[in-house]
């Protein structure tokens, strides 16, 4: 799975109910929250090395990241059919997990394809 | 101030791609070093018992991560004496191990690589951070957006986490927390993704969830009978 793009790799099905306490699967969540971690890194790698080709500069960047970002949680909650709590324990996880790590990432690639293109 | 600088292209060449290309060469070394280790190694439980620690003679730290992870994730689930001594031993260890890699890299980076205009961040941020990101140049009127090496070694600190993370699997991808994120500027302090470490296994409140478990087991049992 490591390597693959944001579609190739399935959600599972994380939450069971036994009896009187509903536990999680926690081999399942922990599934699901790496593909949403890896999904939002490549996507903030490539929408990084777009920024930095594009020329964006300052807030214009930021506003791409953010635009990436919510595609991203778009697409992964499309892809759980709209029932978010039986593969996620919050929404939380969804939404803001891989925020900050991608923002480092976004920020590198930027740099990287802006000073190539621009500066170079 | 907003002319833009011109800056010769063999800084492209070989300082930005050759900084990049060996900090990810040397996380990919890591990364080996370590599953060669660990395919050497069991875990001595001896070692948790003493306290006893070997530096540098064992390159574990991959798994040693691994492991408080699991730690961390599993803790409620075995008894609180158990938790308290394995805790114990992974503070000890994490915080050392580490450091020495990001050492030698950042003292590389600051010995051949400073005194010059490295790169151009895209952003423009305050003259407060001049003084952080400027460190080898010393005109003061130049803009704050052309950044020198050594910042260029922290960004691709960070931002290399990522591209580990997808092309190395999941286990090699450095634990942060938001504590990373709110550091106040980019003080050298490469023990802090240890430290973040350490400080989430000393949060986790342990309460064990298993007290009455044998209730528990009881009554599915009865329900499953009758």
């Amino acid at each position: 799975m490591a390597g693959q793009g944001d579609s190739s790799s399935s959600e599972k099905k994380s939450k069971e109910v036994m009896n009187d306490v509903s536990t999680f699967r926690a081999e399942n969540l922990q599934n699901n929250m790496k593909v949403v971690y890896y999904s939002r890194t490549f996507l903030s790698i490539i929408g990084g090395a777009i920024a930095g080709i594009l020329g964006l500069t300052g807030f214009m960047g930021f506003i791409l990241y953010f635009i990436v970002m919510a595609i991203t949680s778009i697409g992964l909650i499309a892809k759980a059919k709209f029932s978010l709590h039986s593969y996620f324990d919050c929404w939380n996880r969804i939404i803001l997990d891989g925020f900050l790590g991608g923002l480092m990432s976004f920020v590198l690639f930027w740099t990287l394809a802006y000073d190539i293109v621009h500066i170079f | 101030m907003a002319e833009d600088l011109v800056l010769d292209t063999a800084i492209r060449d070989w300082v930005l791609i050759p900084l990049s290309v060996v900090m990810v060469l040397i996380g990919i070394l890591r990364y080996f070093v370590s599953k060669l280790m660990r395919s050497f190694q069991v875990p001595d439980p001896k070692i948790v018992k003493e306290g006893h620690i070997h530096l540098f003679s064992s390159f574990t730290f991959r798994q040693v991560i691994v492991r408080a992870r699991n730690l961390r994730g599993a803790a409620n689930f075995i008894p609180p004496k158990s938790f308290r001594s394995r805790r114990v031993y992974f503070s000890n260890e994490k915080n050392l191990s580490m450091i020495i890699p990001q050492t030698l890299t950042f003292a590389w980076v600051n010995f051949f690589f400073s005194g010059f205009v490295a790169a151009k961040i895209p952003f423009p941020l305050t003259q407060r951070f001049r003084s952080m990101l400027q460190n080898g140049i010393d005109l003061s009127t130049v803009d704050v957006s052309y950044v020198s090496s050594r910042s260029w070694y922290f960004l691709n600190l960070f931002g290399l986490r990522g591209l580990f993370s997808l092309i190395l699997g999941e286990e090699n991808a450095m634990d942060d927390t938001q504590r990373m994120m709110q550091m106040g500027g980019f003080g050298f302090d490469p023990s802090k993704s240890l430290t973040a470490e350490k400080d989430g296994l000393d949060i986790v409140q342990h309460e064990w969830a298993l007290p009455k478990f044998e209730h528990r087991a009881e009554a599915v049992l009865k329900k499953l009978v009758s």
